[in-house]
Parts: structure tokens; sequence; C-alpha cells
């Protein structure tokens, strides 16, 4: 009997496999091949494998690659490191307690997502740099902190918690209190019982949300060449944008140096499959018990302050810094009251028909990029799970590597694979291009979320539905996805704040004529219209998180109905 | 959900379809002022009936995109911020010589056989009067007490007219390396690209950029923001900005009539209402043009890496 049902998962499991292989060869290992055969043929782009290898040699013995290296590793741990000081206590509080304006918070943390890092570096700048808002309110600046490797710390860190909290408090509300009252009942105090079994049963989904942490923070480019390279801290990502920023530029090497990126993402990503395989953390047999949030009693205050003060520096300062930017007449003026002024928001509203075209656009393939990328993640994350094998090893690696290989880097791995003269047909210079770009970079979210929330659940649920003579569609439809999509849901709101003001990629990849929020922005602040820039950046942030607030609500509904 | 992808299919079905019914169409990849860009097509789109399709983006962002779709190349016309493509396209044979009966008025060091420049930035100080410190004249004068810890400058990494600058200035006899050593003994700041080195100076909590471009700093002035422009006494360097038509287009015609175009007077006129100096002599504008600029001469020999490097090192940015 057991053998039999094995079969049958691996049937089915293989039918997914069938649909979702050659998907993920199309959206990540072909522009990711191009890449790599970019890396060895220098003159690829004109279509031609002279001189392999030829780079190599120059790019690697560079003396400076050494050192951005371990500033990158050093980077990248120590956004981990704070990133999980901060949403890991936030994600326990949230799934196991009940926190007074979940909901709100719940927005508040996806704000970050749906602020362009550039922007939320710029923000900061102008808020703590002396002579900033700041120093203009109180007299105190921070400048000091701010450029230096702990001021990018901060600020980065802040940029990518909501990945770790979402997905430490989806499990934690799955896990639920049941497991700690049975430790209870055996006689261990509520502190040994959390630390003994709730949180140890929470690993994979504090171990993969803080590996996709190290992935975005060893390529973002943003945050670091803003605040950090005037104090001479430099990292991998500033030397491949430095090869495409100006003539003439090297797209041999910025492929080459982005190998070294892939390559720490490895080693990221090895220790994390040690820490989730290494145990069974199976602990969904039967529908989850909801409602049972515990009260936090004495320690509501001090909780809703902790909540309270990261959504202030999160959510609330960025966009005061933005907002008042756009709000002012001029940068020079400062806050004063006869600099306050609406020209810029008129100026945008001049402009409807451009600005309305580019939010339009962009949430269009906000939404596009979330849906693709939620279907496309959890029968993934299915087929890796189930399949214990080499080969969905590497597959779940491929569905990372995309997101710790700079925007640009991909965009030109895109551009490469799709002006092949071969192909029959191609998505080159049409909006797809786009949708197939935010995929390729977004898929991992998804993927490392529905992840960790299928290591949560026993195959025995779906083994009972097949027994009850539903067939394996109807068992993953009806048994899994449900009791992953809060998992799934989360990651794909996350998709959607980054695929509907993703910038470094679009810029690159842009069918002619398509206008786009980030690009929209972005030109403003090419010709110093920074003002400009910024009143486009708060209008779009305010539409942007109207859906993620529409589908909390949603959500929030469906958890108080009776059932 | 179904009606965005409804929107999007359609969006895509409506390019794919302008793409068709549009013989009549140029392709424009272009660093440099969007608005600008779009003024120059929306101009020539009414004079013409010709459409102009529009890729903007830095010049390295472009170079990336034309380099790596050059297997299948889009673009008809390229508007670079920076010579050194022109002449190295041109060289390697992927341009299309074309004289425009409208470059007549554009003076011998400004065109070549098969390129030819559109307008024309400098480099400049950008001071805030507000600072509090004595107005600048020139370079030099950055490296004094005055401006300690409040210089900024563009990184000549990132940006190919800072690179420009540093290069004349170092072969200078008079200037050379020491006036870089000077600026970094007085701690100036090189915080990355053009505009990350003009909004510190603007909020004020810098006083001067060493080597902004000219006109995004005129423009920010017209703004009502408080910047002063300077040309220093010793002179600096300019970037002219080529328009090159690609070998490979399909569109020859419709290309060189859009470069006639941006040569026009309606067009040059264009090109001086962004602050750039038009490529024109005949055209007036509201600011210095090249004939009222010492402008330094750039040997074409200097070894970029070298440059940088040493640079990098001075200001301890490895």
């Amino acid at each position: 009997m057991r053998a039999a049902v094995q079969k049958l998962q691996l049937g089915e499991g293989g039918a997914i496999a069938a649909f979702v292989v050659p998907v993920l060869v199309v959206i990540v290992v072909f522009p990711l091949t191009f890449i790599l055969l970019q890396a060895i043929f220098p003159n690829l782009g004109a279509g031609s494998l002279a001189e392999p290898f030829s780079r190599l040699a120059d790019t690697f013995s560079d003396p400076r690659i050494g050192r951005w290296t371990l500033n990158t590793i050093m980077l990248g741990s120590a956004v981990v490191f704070t990133a999980a000081l901060v949403a890991v206590p936030l994600g326990v509080l949230r799934g196991l307690f009940r926190v007074p304006l979940a909901g709100l918070w719940d927005v508040m943390f996806l704000i970050p997502f749906a602020i362009p890092p550039y922007i939320a570096a710029l923000g900061w700048i102008m808020t703590l740099q002396p002579r900033g808002y700041l120093d203009q309110m109180t007299g105190i600046n921070l400048g000091q902190f701010l450029f230096s490797f702990w001021g990018v710390v901060f600020v980065m860190t802040l940029n990518v918690f909501p990945v770790v909290y979402f997905a430490v408090s989806r499990t934690m509300a799955t896990i639920g209190g049941r497991y700690v009252e049975a430790a209870r009942v055996a006689g261990a105090n509520p502190t040994i019982a959390f630390f003994r079994i709730t949180l140890p049963l929470a690993t994979p989904a504090i171990a993969a949300s803080l590996l996709l942490v190290f992935a975005m923070a060893i390529e973002e480019f943003g945050t670091p060449a803003a605040l950090a390279a005037r104090s001479g801290f430099l990292v991998l990502v500033t030397g491949i944008e430095q090869k495409l920023s100006d003539y003439p530029i090297d797209l041999p090497g910025a492929a080459l140096l982005s190998t070294i990126l892939v390559g720490l993402a490895m080693c990221a990503f090895a220790l994390q499959a040690w820490v989730v395989t290494r145990r069974d953390f199976r602990t969904l047999s039967g529908k989850p018990k909801t409602g049972d949030l515990t009260p936090l009693g004495n320690w509501t205050v001090p909780v809703v302050g902790f909540f309270a003060l990261i959504a202030f520096l999160g959510a609330i300062v960025p966009v005061a810094a933005v907002f008042l930017t756009a709000s002012t007449r001029t940068i020079s003026g400062g806050l004063a009251w006869d600099n306050f002024s609406t020209i810029h928001f008129e100026a945008i509203l001049a402009n409807r028909g451009g600005a309305m075209q580019a939010l339009q656009t962009s949430l269009g393939l906000g939404l596009t990029a979330a849906a693709l990328t939620g279907i496309i993640g959890t029968l993934t994350a299915y087929v890796v799970v189930r399949h214990k094998s080499l080969a969905s090893r590497m597959l779940d690696f491929l569905t990372l590597a995309p997101n710790t290989i700079p925007g640009i880097v991909v965009a030109v791995g895109l551009i490469l694979a799709w002006t092949q003269p071969w192909l029959p047909f191609t998505p080159y210079n049409t909006i797809w291009v786009l949708v197939l770009a935010y995929c390729c970079l977004l898929l991992p979210y998804p993927v490392r979320y529905a992840n960790a929330a299928l290591r949560q659940i026993g195959t025995s649920l779906e083994d009972a539905a097949r027994v009850s003579g539903a067939n394996a569609f109807v068992a993953f439809v009806r048994i899994i996805v449900p009791l992953i999509s809060p998992s799934v849901i989360a990651a794909m709101l996350l998709v959607f704040a980054v695929a509907a003001r993703e910038l470094v990629a679009t810029i690159l990849l842009a069918p002619i004529g398509t206008r786009t929020v980030a690009l929209f922005i972005w030109r403003q602040f090419e010709q110093g219209s920074v003002g400009l820039g910024m009143a486009m950046s708060t209008i779009a942030i305010a539409i942007t998180m109207t859906i993620p607030i529409l589908v909390t609500l949603w959500m929030q509904r469906a958890d108080n109905q009776p059932g | 959900m179904h009606k965005f992808t409804a929107l999007l299919l359609a969006s895509a079905a409506s390019l794919a379809l302008t793409a068709a019914a549009n013989a009549q169409s140029v392709t424009v990849y272009t660093a440099g002022p969007a608005d600008l860009i779009e003024e120059l097509a929306a101009g020539f789109t009414a004079e013409t009936g010709i459409e102009v399709g529009i890729f903007q983006a830095t010049t390295g962002q472009m170079m990336a995109r034309l380099e790596a779709e050059a297997a299948n190349p889009q673009a008809d016309i390229v508007i670079s911020a920076s010579m050194d493509t022109a002449y190295d396209f041109g060289a390697q044979g992927l341009l299309l010589d074309y004289t425009s009966p409208n470059a007549e008025n554009v003076p011998d060091f400004l065109k070549g056989e098969n390129w030819v420049v559109q307008g024309i930035s400098a480099l400049a100080i950008a001071w805030n009067p507000n600072s509090g410190t004595p107005e600048p004249t020139d370079w030099t004068d950055l490296t004094g007490e005055d401006y300690r810890d409040l210089v900024t400058m563009p990184d000549p990494a990132q940006s190919g007219s800072a690179y420009e600058l540093v290069a004349a200035l170092v072969a200078n006899e008079a200037i050379g390396w020491e006036l870089f050593e000077g600026l970094a003994e007085n701690e100036m700041i090189v915080p990355g690209a053009n505009a990350a080195a003009l909004n510190p100076v603007l909020q004020g909590a810098k006083a001067v950029v060493f080597g902004a471009v000219d006109y995004i700093s005129f423009n920010s002035q017209q703004a009502g923001e408080s910047i002063e422009v300077i040309f220093p006494a010793s002179g600096t360097v300019i970037a002219p900005r080529p328009m090159m038509i690609l070998e490979t287009s399909q569109n020859q015609d419709e290309a060189k009539a859009f470069i006639d175009y941006v040569l026009s007077e309606e067009g040059q006129a264009m090109v001086a209402a962004t602050n750039l100096m038009p490529s024109r002599t005949d055209i007036a504008a509201d600011r210095p043009l090249i004939s009222d600029l010492d402008i330094l001469d750039v040997d074409p020999e200097t070894d970029r890496a070298a440059t940088l490097a040493r640079f990098a090192e001075i200001f301890g940015i490895e």
C-alpha cells in the first residue's frame, strides 16, 4: 500500500515536474546561460565565439577583487544578522500572539518593498546628512553614522527585513501553540517550550528568508554605492556597475564578476540546505487551528512600541523624506513655510497622460509578475520538496541564482538570449520581456516561501485524500494549496511591490516607448528634477499600497469568519 | 487580474501593430535629457509624419544594450554623451556616412564623416551662495581652507566627462596631480555619479561641486535652487553629444531626416532651451557659449585605467 502511494506521488510529481522544468528553462536557464557564455566569449553580442576565455586573466588579476569579495561577504553577513535580530522577534510575536493593529503592521512592513532602494537611500541621505531634514528640525545630523559601513547595514536592513518578518510570522501562525501546549503538559515552562519546540520548528522559514536576505544584500547596488562608497567601502556590485557605467563598457568583465556573486550565493544556499534537511519539520498533519493566539497581557505596550519603532524607521521616515522633498519648491530652500508648495504634484497632474500610463503599466506588470511567479514558484517548490534528488537540489538553486546577480547583468543576459537571430519568435521589444525579467528576478520569493511552508506539511493529508478517491491534481489544489497559501500570498505581495517599481533591469529592457513608474522617476532625477521625481514616487507608493491593503483586509475578514 | 492580463496583451499587441503599420518610423537610442528628445521627436513627427521610437538611458546603459543586441540591431540613430563612442563606432565601420545640409554652421571640430554633434555640455564649478563660503573662481581655489570638507566631485569611474576633466587637468603642468592630492587633503568627497555629487550641495551639506554638468546646474538654478555655475579661469572640458546613424539601419532616409531636423533652427533652439550649448554657431542661447569658454584638450592617448586607478588611490576609493 505504502509503496503504491509513493509510486503514485512520484508519478504526480513527475507530471508537475514536466510542466515546471521547461518553464524554468525559458525563464531562468536561458538568460543565465547567456550570461555565462558572455563571460566566456567576449564578442558574444555580435554573435561571435572568437577568443574564448580571453578576458578571464585580466578580469580576475585585478588586485581589488579580493577585498571587494571580502567586503561583500561582510556586508551580506551583517545584514543577515541585523535583519534576523529585528525581524525574527517581530515575526514570532505576530504569529503567536494577539498583537494589536496586526493588519496595520503587515501593511506598514510592506512599504519598504514598495520604495525603490535608491530612493530610500536618497531619502535617508536627505534626512540625516548635515543640513538635512533632521538637522533642520532638531539640530542633529547623523551623517557620520549614515555614510559608514553600519549606516549601509542599517538602511539595507530596513529595506529587507520584511522578507524575514512575513516568512516567520506566517510559519509561526501555522505551527501555532499546540506543540507548546504539549510541552507545557509535560512540564516545560513557556520559555523552554518556545526555544526547544516552536523556534526550531520554524527553522525552514527562518533559514529560507535569511538566505533571501543574503542574496539581496550582496546583489543590491544603490545603497552601498550611495552611502558607503564615500568612506571607501566598495563591494563586488560596485565593481560590476563601474564596468557598465560609462563608455567604454565591459560586458564580459561584468559577467565574470557576477559569477563570484553566484558562487557566494551557492555557499549560502548549501548552508541553508544543510540546516533544513538535517531534520524533519513536518508538523502539519491536519487542519491548522486558527484563533488560538496568546494574549500579550502586560507586554502589550512594549510590544506595540517595538512594532511602531520599526514601522517608523522602515516606512514612515523614508516616506516622509520622499513626501517632504516632493512638497518643497526647492531643496536649497529647506523646510521653510514659504518653500512648501504643490508645484511638483501639479506638474505631475499636468502630465497626467504620461504619468497615468506609467502607473497603469507598472501596476499591470506587478500583478502579472505576482500571479505568474506565485503559480510557478508553488509548483517548483512542490517538486523540490517532494523529490529528494540532486536534480531537484539543482532546480532549487536555479531559482535562487537570479536574485544574486545584479539586475543589470540579468538584463544583459535576457537581451543576449532573446535577440538570437535563430529564434522563431521573441518577446524582445514587447512588454513581455519585462514580464520575463521580473519573473526571473523575483521567482526566488515565492519559491523560498512555498518551500519553507511545504516542509511543514506531512504527506499524510495528501495520502488521505488519495485514499478517499481524489486524484493527484485535486489533492494538490484542495489540500496543499490552501495550507501554504498564507505564505505564498505574502510572497506574491512582495513580488508585486518590487515589480511595480523595478528600475535596474527595466532601464535596459524597456521596449521602445514603454513608460513605467520607475523610469518616469529616474528620468526626472537624471535631469536634476528631484522634487518632480519624489512627487511621482509619493503617488506611486500610495497607489501601489492599495492592493496589499485590500488583500490584508480580505484575509482578515476570511480569518474572522467562523468555520 | 484578467483585466490586467488583457491590458498587457492589448498593449503588447498594439506595440506589435504600431511596429508593423508604421513603415515610416525611426528608432533613436539616446543618452541625456529626456525632455529634449521627446520635444525633438514631437516636432519631427509634426513636420514629417515619421514616428520616432525612443530608448533613453545613460551612455553606459545604452552601450550595454547596443552591445548585447548587436546580433540583431534595433536602433537607427545613436546619440551618446561620449565622443569616444563616435570615434570607436566609426573605426569599427558601424556608422553610415552622412553630412547634413544643416550642418553648415556647425564648426569642424563638432562634426565628422559619419557623426555630428547635437549639443554640448561643459563641466563647471557649481557653488551654493547660501553656504557661507567665498565664491570660487578656479579649480585650485577649492583646495583652500574655506572649502575644507565642503567639496564634492562626480566619480570619474562613473562619469565620462569627469574622467576627461581629470585627464585634462593632470596633463596641465601647472596643475597636475597635486591639485587632486590637495583636494583629497581638503576632504573632498566622491559620492557617485553626477546627480549624487550635486544633491548634497543643494541641501547645504556641502558647498561646491568640482566638475558639475553645467546644463543640469543651470536647470536647477532656473527651478529656483540656490546654485551658481562658475566656469573656472584656467579652463574646462566639454562633452559634445555625437549623433550617428548605424550602418545596419533599415530606415536610413528617415534617420537622415531626423538628423536634419535636430540641426535645423527649430531643433537647435530646443537644444538651447534645455541649457545645452547648440552645436550651430548661429543659434542664440541664454548661457555662455563654446566661444566664451577656455577649453582644455584631452590627449586621446591618455591611459584611462591608470588615470582612474591613481585617482581612486588618492581618494581611497579602491
